[in-house]
């Protein structure tokens, strides 16, 4: 596999390890009333919500799919 | 100065969480009250951006506590005053020390599973083959018929995937949180607290469970603090 390919599929595990991150960090956890101020940020990330999450599931499909598919060519997925 | 909190237990040190970077490259450190000690660190502002490196700072540091014991973790972007952070110990004390008896010696674990695009579709077409048949009012009560039965079918789907699990999982989970089709394309959303000595066998039971429904994708990820798990209302 060439190196930017799989530099791909490690950026997309980590994309999705980051979402699956946000998906637990902003939604849910201890709330002190009215103490939660948070800001979307303009250049790192913006969170889009579990469709965002969903996508990233598919494609995370595909990445471990394609990874199997390199370590056991023969092997079914 | 305000305070950035991550997360407060009853078994947190401040050798667990000195060392360790924060949000804004802060040391954490401990505000105790009452027998439990909240981890903090210095924050200068009012807000903060949901950006990559403010993530995975909150993270960082309630991990590094996760690895020790298992804190009631903050939700990101939760700034507060010393004063006012002490304020809120003192007032949940009861209610905190309840919680952390519910999760010690507990990790979250996280179970997402979706549709195969071709399996929804055939869910939602309860079977039935529009095509050109009558006119357009014939054809517009059979696709609204259609996505009432889809609609049904899917619900009745989702119901029996989220049944399954639970069996899968079952004598491994101490408790069960879970969404049905929390999204157009999510079949469910499952958190699972489960004791730390059987995460080994949980994992094994999911895996083996995975492999009777290859029709669904799985999106697995853990152990997590047990952010599904607190019912302290603010």
């Amino acid at each position: 596999m060439a190196d930017e390919d799989l530099e791909q599929l490690l950026d997309e595990e980590s994309e999705l390890s980051l979402l699956e991150t946000l998906d637990h960090v902003l939604n849910r956890g201890l709330v002190i009333a009215g103490e939660i101020t948070i800001a979307v940020a303009d250049i790192d990330l913006i969170f889009l919500g579990l469709n965002v999450l969903v996508s990233s599931v598919e494609t995370a499909h595909e990445v471990l799919k394609e990874r199997q598919q390199i370590q056991s060519p023969k092997s079914e997925v | 100065m305000n305070l950035y909190a991550y997360c407060l237990g009853d078994e947190v040190t401040a050798g667990a969480v000195e060392n360790e970077l924060g949000v804004a490259g802060a040391h954490p450190r401990l505000v105790e009250r009452a027998g439990i000690a909240a981890v903090v660190s210095e924050y200068d502002d009012e807000k903060i951006a949901v950006t990559r490196e403010n993530v995975l700072a909150h993270e960082r540091v309630v991990r590094r506590v996760l690895a020790l014991t298992t804190p009631l973790p903050f939700r990101f972007g939760t700034i507060v005053s010393e004063a006012r952070l002490v304020s809120y110990l003192d007032a949940q004390e009861a209610k905190l020390k309840e919680q952390l008896a519910r999760v010690r010696g507990a990790v979250e674990m996280s179970v997402k599973i979706i549709w195969r695009p071709e399996a929804r579709g055939n869910e939602a077409a309860g079977g039935r083959d529009i095509g050109t048949a009558g006119g357009s009012g014939t054809r517009f009560l059979l696709e609204k018929r259609r996505e009432l039965l889809g609609e049904g079918a899917l619900k009745e789907r989702a119901e029996e995937v989220s049944a399954w699990l639970g069996r899968a999982v079952e004598g491994l989970v101490r408790e069960s949180s879970v969404s049905l089709r929390p999204s157009e394309n999510l079949i469910l959303a499952a958190s699972h607290l489960v004791e730390r000595e059987l995460l080994a066998d949980y994992r094994r039971a999911l895996g083996c469970a995975k492999t009777e429904r290859p029709e669904l994708h799985f999106l697995t990820s853990g152990a997590w603090p047990p952010y599904s798990f607190i019912s302290v209302a603010p």
